[in-house]
């Protein structure tokens, strides 16, 4: 961040560029081919959809990603409640789809939906691998992210710049009709 | 924590509506829900009791339009208003970029409402946040009931920062858009600030 400026509410926000997308994207692609999983979906820790591959494109992404974040914080709650820093794997079975939820550099989240034909020992094997690989695309980005200027000087690629006008932001809402 | 995606080009957000039980945080979503075109909205997700009491969270993603060629999107979530609920509440605020107060305006629920401002300004600290420095209103819910108190009155006890307070009747849709527009604001504001 330059010099002189305020940092965001919280520094941690995530600017997500397409060099590091189509990294964190091809990541996916392979762990879905070696798997042939209905779905690979990244997110992060607060329920953001970041990437995901998959023939299942049925599944409400938006919700998936929103529900397994709050899995993932309930089930944090219930690691430090027993005394364990973290469950670091969520495994839901059903029937002909499972679940399978990792930790990717403690902010992450890789969800994999498989069916029957998968074997669970398979799935982790490919998800540890594809963790390693997560977590070197995401030390890079987030190097990039700590330092991003969110102004005209944005990195090349990633215009437009975020400095909205008062009218632009009001513009948002004209859909929006007030009731009452 | 903003998310902002060059790539699908669209600015992420989460906003969280807190308050005391049965304030109408709630039904603040379900109103949104109704009012939104499908283009706008995803599907309300309510974990619930049997008895319509929030258990965990209600999720709503709402598209806001277009904001310089950047779709932005605002995740709303509501915690659970219970007391006993506490656990999940601070999950629930996990990378939260704004906070909409929903105070319940009847005069038995004035412990309830204080109690509760309290409780999110201690379980944001143990995310690292401030309540003072996050983009954050008052809603003042429930206007139209017999038993509500004078704005003035609960300006004077809720308020913590010379916040924007909206009056609001959640279940005919009075006020709830002013409150979401006031809190999307301030967090692309905030956002703005940090460039």
């Amino acid at each position: 961040m330059p010099a002189g400026r305020q940092p965001l509410t919280d520094p941690s926000n995530i600017v997500l560029y397409e060099a590091e997308y189509l990294r964190l994207k091809a990541v996916l692609a392979m762990t879905q081919k070696d798997l042939r999983a209905d779905l690979v979906l990244l997110i992060d820790r607060s329920g953001q959809q970041i990437a995901f591959e998959g023939p299942a494109r049925d599944v409400d992404m938006t919700a998936l990603a929103s529900l397994a974040a709050g899995n993932i914080a309930a089930t944090d709650g219930l690691a430090r409640l027993v005394g364990e820093p973290e469950f670091s794997i969520l495994y839901h079975q059903g029937k002909h789809r499972s679940i399978h939820i990792s930790d990717v550099a403690k902010r992450f989240s890789l969800v994999v939906v498989f069916d029957e034909n998968v074997s669970l020992g398979m799935v982790r094997l490919k998800v540890k691998r594809a963790t390693a690989c997560l977590e070197e695309v995401f030390r890079g980005f987030m190097r990039k992210t700590e330092t991003v200027d969110f102004t005209a000087k944005a990195p090349p690629g990633a215009t437009p710049s975020i400095y909205f006008t008062d009218e632009e932001i009001d513009r948002l809402f004209s859909f929006l009709k007030p009731g009452g | 924590m903003t998310f902002i995606n060059y790539v699908a080009r669209e600015i992420n957000c989460k906003i969280v509506y807190y308050g005391p039980g049965l304030g109408g945080k709630t039904t603040n979503l379900q109103y949104l829900y109704d009012v939104t075109s499908a283009d706008n909205k995803g599907k309300l997700i309510s974990l619930a009791t049997e008895t319509e009491r929030t258990l965990f969270f209600d999720f709503l993603p709402l598209d806001l339009g277009q904001i310089r060629g950047l779709r932005a999107r605002f995740h709303l979530y509501t915690v659970p208003g219970q007391v006993f609920y506490d656990a999940s509440r601070k999950l629930i605020l996990r990378g939260v970029d704004g906070v909409i107060f929903v105070a319940d305006s009847q005069e038995e629920r004035l412990d309830a409402n204080l109690e509760s401002v309290s409780n999110l300004e201690r379980n944001l600290k143990e995310h690292g946040f401030e309540l003072a420095k996050i983009p954050y209103v008052l809603q003042l819910n429930k206007r139209d009931l017999p038993n509500a108190m004078t704005v003035e009155q609960l300006k004077k006890l809720l308020l913590v920062k010379g916040e924007p307070v909206f009056e609001a009747v959640a279940t005919k849709g009075t006020g709830v858009l002013e409150t979401l527009k006031a809190v999307a604001r301030q967090v692309l504001v905030e956002l703005r600030k940090s460039a």
